[in-house]
């Protein structure tokens, strides 16, 4: 078995059966990650960089422990996109670099497209790590394998994703995934942070209301407030979006059920999602982050696997 | 210069020779004799069987960066660019450094244009450095040749000074042109708003931005009782409102881009940014909105919006990307491929005589004595655009290696021949 693409822009391009190979190549790894010597040499003389052209602090984590666990060489490139567009283009800046002799490129960017951009004019193969509101796969791709492993199956699974939904690489990638695995997907939160064609773009339940939207699912993903949107007219407080579409305990209390409830990081407490609702058993927030770095092992693994 | 045209098809509606094929000689400029099996003495004699041949063409909205971007397109590369694409005529947008506002500006463009076989005629701004906030002086720039007056590439924003801008303007019969644009809705989009840039996941720019400043500025111009003329019109709903507004009186006219007519939203899946434009590509069903209008006549010319960028502003992240594609030379092949069912005498129409009529140019036909100002061009001739022919100074276009239908032959404008 191996992936049907070189590399990994997005979701949006994998078939199911690139899904199902990630996800239990993932859970492989994830024993291997159990065992007293969890380094295993797959990626032995393999080189990758990891551009970071926006800020991050779990996914380049993840990234780098994910490739010293298959043996890889690393290095790591932290800038802002900003100060690379005023002087050097994002071309000229990788170009540089494979002249090195790079065999894969992870890459954080802040513009969308930009992977998509860089895949068509150089030979290394590409992992993306975010770029702009488009996409964050292997973030999809571990929201998915943490759901599998605490309800068992994504088939027939109903899961809202709750948030600003228009500014989300991750609902994105999320959305991608549950559709093609089979889930049902309800996008809820203010009407000005959900993208007015998402309905009939993406195939997704559109919800206004958050009460109904959890009676609904049995996963709730979280996602994080940009704290710099308030200024944008998108919504007038953070205090205001707390009240409509933050988590609390109380609201959870009145569902009469238990719902998993995710969320990417890093969290807002006290904003989208209040302390006592991230701490309690329902969360598989940390869950999430230790499952990432057997994703990104998986993907990692496939894709030199096929480069080969 | 003497050139004798053989055995062309005359394509003009307002000539008496229309759809006769007949010989044709140009003397010095002008036409000196039409008719069949000319025997006359030519210093070039041109076999154009089965060929059309058209007054000549007019571009309303072309960016050619001179002064200040020469780098991109300068007048000469521009010209030539122009001539390969068939066009006699080409408007220039005052987005240059410094802005086309004030009368040494035009007649910059004005004196050094001279020279150049295409009669390059510039559009001086509405305001001063195209910002939307002072009247620029546009009595001056009339009297030194101003064509039309526009920010080009900026829509006037402020209703009030528009009204102001429509009112100035008809002491001189001066016409306005607009990009229509809100810009306060999603100014940063990329593309179209749609199914597309959801999918995408790229910001996008609605087809209601266009629509407001289009009906918001009929109402402006019925006040006024001025004339304004919306470029590069791209939404269903856009040419409804034109359409409904022309029945009510005179004074509004669109145009329409070749690359609107051939590519949609659905065209944008890898990020090419050589797809970036503004307006943006709109949906599949507001291009044949397009296509429809203009069968039906209800579109009144094409403008190219040729908008040269040198490779560091185009090869770039799509965000990052300069909006805009070249369009002069490639423009009827795209128009005649993206909308096969026009007939040649249409195509003239839209391209040499609706231009003319509408910006006030003194009407050119094929008739004996006239100033020579004309276009061959053949609608069935298959060609494929390649990099290396490209005139113009900037390679900034989807349609490299693309096959496209229609092809210019050549034109004849003051005494210059060009042939392609």
């Amino acid at each position: 078995m191996s992936l049907s693409t070189k590399h990994l822009l997005g979701i949006k391009n994998l078939t199911p059966e690139d899904i199902s190979l990630i996800l239990s190549t993932a859970a492989q790894f994830k024993e291997v990650l159990q065992r007293p010597v969890k380094k295993v040499p797959s990626l032995r003389d393999i080189v990758v960089v990891n551009l970071f052209f926006e800020n991050s602090t779990r996914t380049r984590i993840s990234f780098e422990l994910a490739e010293k666990r298959l043996s890889a060489d690393t290095i790591s490139f932290s800038a802002s996109a900003s100060s690379v567009s005023k002087g050097e283009t994002l071309l000229d800046t990788v170009n540089n670099i494979l002249s090195m002799k790079v065999d894969m490129v992870v890459m954080r960017h802040s513009a969308s497209g930009a992977p998509h951009f860089l895949a068509q004019h150089i030979p290394a193969a590409i992992i993306n790590a975010g770029d702009g509101i488009n996409e964050h796969p292997t973030q999809g791709l571990l929201d998915a394998f943490s759901i599998i492993e605490k309800t068992g199956s994504l088939q027939g699974r109903k899961v809202a994703i709750i948030g600003d939904i228009m500014h989300s690489r991750v609902a994105q990638s999320n959305i991608f995934l549950l559709n093609k695995m089979g889930a049902e997907v309800t996008v809820c939160g203010p009407p000005t942070l959900i993208p007015k064609h998402i309905a009939a773009a993406l195939n997704v339940n559109v919800s206004y209301n958050l009460q109904e939207t959890l009676q609904w699912c049995d996963v709730a993903n979280v996602l994080r407030i940009q704290l710099e949107r308030q200024n944008q007219v998108l919504f007038s407080s953070l205090r205001e979006y707390s009240l409509a579409y933050g988590i609390n305990r109380r609201l959870l209390d009145s569902l009469h059920k238990e719902i998993v409830i995710m969320h990417p990081g890093p969290i807002n407490r006290g904003v989208e999602i209040d302390s006592d609702v991230a701490d309690s058993k329902q969360s598989i927030i940390l869950q999430q982050v230790e499952n990432g770095v057997a994703v990104r092992m998986a993907v990692l693994y496939l894709l030199s696997q096929r480069s080969n | 210069m003497k050139a004798l045209i053989k055995q062309a098809r005359i394509t003009d509606p307002n000539s008496s020779f229309n759809g006769q094929i007949t010989d044709i000689f140009i003397e010095n400029g002008v036409i000196s004799q039409i008719g069949k099996d000319l025997t006359v003495q030519a210093d070039q004699v041109i076999d154009a069987k089965g060929v059309c041949l058209s007054p000549g063409w007019v571009d309303v909205f072309a960016h050619f960066g001179d002064p200040g971007y020469e780098y991109k397109e300068s007048l000469e590369s521009g010209s030539a660019a122009a001539a390969a694409g068939g066009f006699t005529d080409v408007f220039v947008i005052p987005n240059t450094q410094p802005v086309l506002q004030s009368k040494s500006n035009i007649e910059y463009i004005v004196s050094k244009a001279k020279a150049l076989s295409v009669n390059i005629r510039p559009i001086g701004a509405i305001t001063r450095g195209c910002e939307g906030k002072d009247l620029a002086e546009m009595y001056d720039m009339r009297a030194s040749g101003a064509v039309a007056f526009s920010d080009g590439i900026h829509a006037v924003q402020s209703a009030g000074l528009l009204v102001k801008a429509l009112q100035y303007v008809k002491a001189f019969n001066g016409v306005l042109i607009q990009l229509p644009d809100d810009k306060s809705i999603n100014p940063h989009g990329l593309m179209h708003e749609g199914i597309i840039s959801t999918q995408l996941g790229m910001a996008g720019k609605p087809a209601l931005a266009e629509e407001l400043v289009v009906n918001r500025d009929i109402e402006l111009t019925r006040y006024a009782e001025s004339q304004i003329h919306f470029t590069a019109v791209s939404t269903a709903r856009s040419v409804d409102a034109i359409r409904n507004a022309k029945k009510e009186g005179p004074g509004i006219s669109c145009s329409v881009t070749p690359y609107h007519l051939f590519f949609c939203d659905e065209d944008i899946t890898t990020y090419d940014s050589n797809l970036k434009v503004n307006p943006p590509l709109r949906s599949k069903e507001d291009r044949a909105a397009l296509i429809s209008a203009l069968q039906n006549g209800d579109i009144d010319c094409i403008a190219t919006h040729h908008l040269p960028h040198e490779y560091d502003s185009k090869v770039l992240e799509f965000e990052y990307a300069k909006f805009g594609m070249i369009g002069l030379e490639t423009a009827y092949g795209v128009l005649q491929t993206a909308v096969p069912e026009v007939k040649p005498e249409q195509w003239v129409q839209l391209l040499a005589i609706g231009p003319r009529a509408i910006f006030g140019l003194d009407p050119v036909t094929i008739e004996k004595g006239a100033v020579t100002s004309l276009t061959l061009f053949d609608p069935k001739e298959k060609w494929t655009v390649a990099e290396k022919d490209l005139r113009s100074r900037s390679k900034n276009t989807p349609f490299t290696g693309k096959e496209l239908t229609g092809k210019v032959k050549g034109i004849f404008n003051k005494d210059a021949v060009i042939l392609q």
